[in-house]
């Protein structure tokens, strides 16, 4: 039903539609800030991200190829905004470390899980660019390797591969 | 690193995002719509026309672009409908999304959310004593459609060590101790790296916006006998002029504001004897040093020190995150301020320690008697942000400190301080928790302080606290560290006055004219004074607040304003008025627990009056020095014959101890502002 409807707002968007624009952006914002937020660890910096994501969303909708799948399209956006994001954020050497010590929603609030988590994170923000997206989208996002090789444009192989090396580099970090 | 470990990704929490900023991004979206469509239905089809010309503009005319920019900088004002059209259309579900305002074809997409606070900025590594807030400023966005995508925004974030101070605006009284969730994070202002010229250019004048208010004008006591206003006992304005001189460029007049920059300084006026009355209030009439004709009336208070009194020994380990994300001011370099703070309040029967993580990790402070301030506050000199190494025994080392100083009836507590970066040196999260608790039965608890600008430290600390593993605060000001570091080192409550508000009614028989120094923002209507639900300014233990009058006696050659001709002063035929009393002030207040105002009455009479400003204090003289420095920055044309020079031997005549050199520095910014000012020198 969802689908359908947002589908339909999809194609109503394309063709110049402001007001199922706005829903379709309403109706996704929740799912790229969490994406946001899960490559920035940051609020303020997830709603930044978020933003461009809904200016670049605005621009391009219109030449959306509907043989693409939305979501991914819609991740692959948010990951590509994330990622001008941290390297303009770089430049101002500013860490993004406002880690997720988020208990806002939580129904058993367990704050050294939350420190764990954020610890895992910490680990996994260091690695190469590739195994990061990889490593977030899988474990992260709960997504299939070919689910994220849909989003980052690589082979399902290819996925594993990083997510393979990840392990690997964040053994390594684990004990360095 | 196994896939349990990397499945708990997917419990890192996710804030809500909030409204306004959700708001914003899907206006900017729709502009951004808005004009690919408009880009699209100028051209005859498909792609091409307009978006390659745009393209080949952008490729060829580096100048162009930036000429554009300028006009869009200049468009900006006329464009902020842009979005908030676009709100009200959609609020109404269903309605029609008509007539969203395109931007004109030359402009790039932009918009700029208005601040809906006039927000006073505030920067500064040093700005630490500040108390200040988030809120949003605009944020910005510029865009250039080209090849199928938006291909460029430029946003320009504010570093992170801008802050803005809406207390007075939110909440005259106090600055919550938890700013509300849709004040907080979207801080986002452009960057200028550029170094500026003496004034700030326009860039830099609008990037930190202060709220422009007019110097309270002189009065007449007959036809305005009554004056009214809150205490107020923030600083910031101090810390941001202080930052603005020391780089070199003298301060927009607005960001200067008097009250805050007297209330900087601590004044060592008379103690109140018990609890029971919150605090004493000491009164004098002296002349003003920049004018002979003119008298100040200052007021000073100051606040039961509860935390002197009857306190248990601390012993007090700081566990501190120095890794390079904690080098933004409202980071490590608050929390250094606030040690410092809290230094000054320790007895030679606490102890403090500083162990460091996360960055250059190991013991920087050994167990060390509140009373070697020097040692303590070198040690915090040293302390400095940088480096991502994991720290490896930080929380055991601090641990084993806490025990080596343990007071057995005193408070002993770790003081974790960090802006996220939880990486202590255990990272098996059932042994950490296993090890506090352990730690907590011995006697040790554990606190967590959070920095910077998320708010999750504050749902972090709800939950600590539930969790029982101790206390946690949110720190994004001064005066809240200050609060929470001496909480957490007594025990006892700070505040002990709220709702302080000052009346005062002038004698017209005695004084022709009156002019409040500063609390611009501060002032009240005279019928607020008795409305006890009118909200002001709070008193902290030992907390020291001045306000001061400049007056001019009856009868005296400098009023400003010429003498009616048909009004007499109304009072003179009654009792009061003949006697030598030059004004009478009260003072209304309540305790921190009670809701209902209490009063307190003075007559200023002749007795607090000195010929010679040398017969007050020198504490006294030196807050004089500093109003006249504050109005002097403010370009005030009172103070317009009186030099920096004079000033400056003003505020040396009364430097007293100074034991933490606070007003050494003030002596060096007045002689850092005489240097920068274009005016000629009039000595």
């Amino acid at each position: 039903m969802r689908d359908v409807s947002q589908q339909h707002l999809i194609e109503q968007a394309a063709g110049g539609d402001a007001t199922a624009f706005a829903r379709l952006v309403e109706q996704n914002y929740s799912l790229i800030f969490r994406v946001a937020y899960k490559w920035s660890a940051n609020r303020q910096d997830a709603e930044d991200i978020a933003q461009d994501v809904c200016i670049k969303l605005g621009g391009a909708i219109r030449g959306f190829d509907g043989r693409a799948r939305f979501s991914s399209w819609l991740y692959r956006i948010t990951l590509n905004a994330a990622r001008d994001h941290r390297r303009s954020r770089q430049r101002h050497d500013r860490k993004t470390a406002d880690l997720g010590v988020i208990a806002q929603q939580s129904h058993e609030p367990d704050v050294l899980d939350r420190i764990a988590a954020a610890q895992v994170w910490s680990l996994v923000d260091r690695l190469p660019e590739k195994q990061r997206d990889a490593v977030l989208l899988v474990y992260g996002e709960a997504l299939t390797h070919g689910q994220a090789g849909e989003i980052i444009e690589c082979s399902e192989k290819t996925v594993s591969w990083h997510i393979h090396e990840a392990k690997k580099k964040l053994k390594r970090l684990a004990n360095g | 690193m196994d896939d349990k470990q990397l499945r708990r990704l997917k419990d890192l929490e996710i804030p809500q995002p909030g409204a306004r900023a959700q708001r914003r991004a899907r206006d900017a979206g729709l502009v951004a719509f808005a004009q690919a469509g408009e880009k699209r239905a100028s051209r005859p089809q498909g792609l091409g026309g307009v978006r390659r010309l745009m393209t080949t503009f952008l490729q060829t005319s580096g100048e162009w672009i930036m000429e554009k920019r300028v006009i869009v900088g200049a468009a900006a004002a006329s464009l902020l409908i842009v979005p908030f059209a676009a709100t009200v259309l959609l609020q109404q579900p269903g309605a029609p999304l008509i007539g969203l305002p395109a931007p004109g074809e030359k402009e790039a997409p932009k918009l700029e959310s208005a601040p809906t606070v006039k927000p006073k900025a505030e920067t500064g590594e040093r700005l630490a004593a500040a108390p200040k807030k988030r809120d949003e400023p605009a944020g910005r966005i510029d865009g250039q459609i080209s090849g199928g995508q938006v291909a460029q925004e430029r946003k320009v974030k504010a570093p992170g060590n801008l802050a803005l101070d809406v207390s007075r605006e939110a909440a005259p009284s106090a600055v919550p101790a938890t700013p509300p969730p849709a004040m907080k994070s979207l801080a986002r202002r452009p960057r200028s790296d550029r170094a500026g010229p003496v004034r700030p250019a326009p860039a830099q004048a609008n990037r930190d916006k202060f709220e422009a208010r007019d110097a309270n004008p002189v009065k007449s006591a007959v036809e305005h006998p009554v004056s009214t206003f809150s205490i107020d006992v923030d600083t910031a304005s101090y810390a941001f002029v202080r930052r603005m001189l020391s780089q070199g460029r003298l301060p927009p007049k607005d960001a200067v504001r008097v009250e805050e920059m007297i209330n900087y300084f601590g004044y060592d006026y008379p103690a109140p004897e018990n609890a029971e009355t919150p605090f004493r209030t000491s009164v004098a009439l002296y002349p003003a040093p920049w004018n002979a004709n003119t008298r100040l009336l200052h007021v000073g208070i100051k606040g039961y020190d509860i935390a002197d009194a009857k306190r248990p020994p601390a012993n007090l380990v700081f566990l501190i995150d120095v890794s390079g994300s904690m080098q933004s001011a409202d980071k490590l370099p608050l929390l250094k301020s606030a040690l410092r703070l809290l230094v000054s309040r320790l007895g030679d029967e606490d102890t403090i320690s500083i162990v460091t993580y996360a960055g250059s990790a190991g013991t920087v402070l050994e167990p060390t008697p509140g009373t070697d301030k020097r040692k303590i506050l070198a040690a915090l000199d040293r302390l400095r942000s940088g480096g991502s190494t994991a720290g490896a025994q930080g929380i055991r080392q601090a641990y084993s400190l806490a025990r080596a100083a343990f007071k057995k009836n005193g408070v002993n507590r770790i003081i974790l301080a960090s802006d996220g970066d939880f990486n202590v040196g255990i990272t098996d999260r059932n042994e950490l928790k296993s090890y506090v608790e352990r730690q907590r039965k011995d006697g040790v608890s554990l606190s967590v302080l959070g920095f910077g600008q998320g708010n999750y430290n504050d749902a972090l600390m709800q939950t600590l606290a539930q969790n029982g593993n101790g206390n946690a605060a949110y720190i994004d000001t001064l005066r809240e560290a200050e609060k929470v570091l001496v909480q957490q080192s007594s025990g006892t409550l700070f505040t002990i006055a709220k709702d302080v508000k000052i009346q005062i009614e002038f004698n017209p028989a005695r004084v022709s004219e009156y002019r409040l120094i500063g609390y611009e923002t501060r002032r009240l209507k005279r019928a607020d004074f008795n409305n006890d639900r009118v909200d002001a300014g709070e008193i902290g233990a030992g907390h020291t607040v001045t306000a001061i009058y400049e007056i001019t006696p009856a009868g005296s050659a400098g009023g400003m304003i010429d003498a009616l001709r048909y009004q007499r002063p109304a009072a003179a035929a009654r009792g009061a008025a003949q006697s030598d009393e030059y004004a009478f002030l009260k003072l209304r207040y309540k305790l921190a627990n009670e809701t209902k105002s209490r009063l307190i009455t003075i007559p200023v009479t002749e007795k607090m009056a000195r010929d010679d400003i040398a017969g007050i204090s020198a504490d006294m003289r030196f807050a004089a020095s500093v109003a006249a420095f504050g109005q002097k920055l403010r370009g005030s044309p009172q103070l317009a014959d009186f030099s920096y020079g004079e000033i400056a031997k003003l505020a040396a005549s009364s430097r007293g101890k100074d034991p933490f050199g606070y007003r050494g520095e003030f002596l060096s910014l007045v002689r850092l502002a005489e240097a920068l000012d274009p005016a000629p020198a009039k000595e």
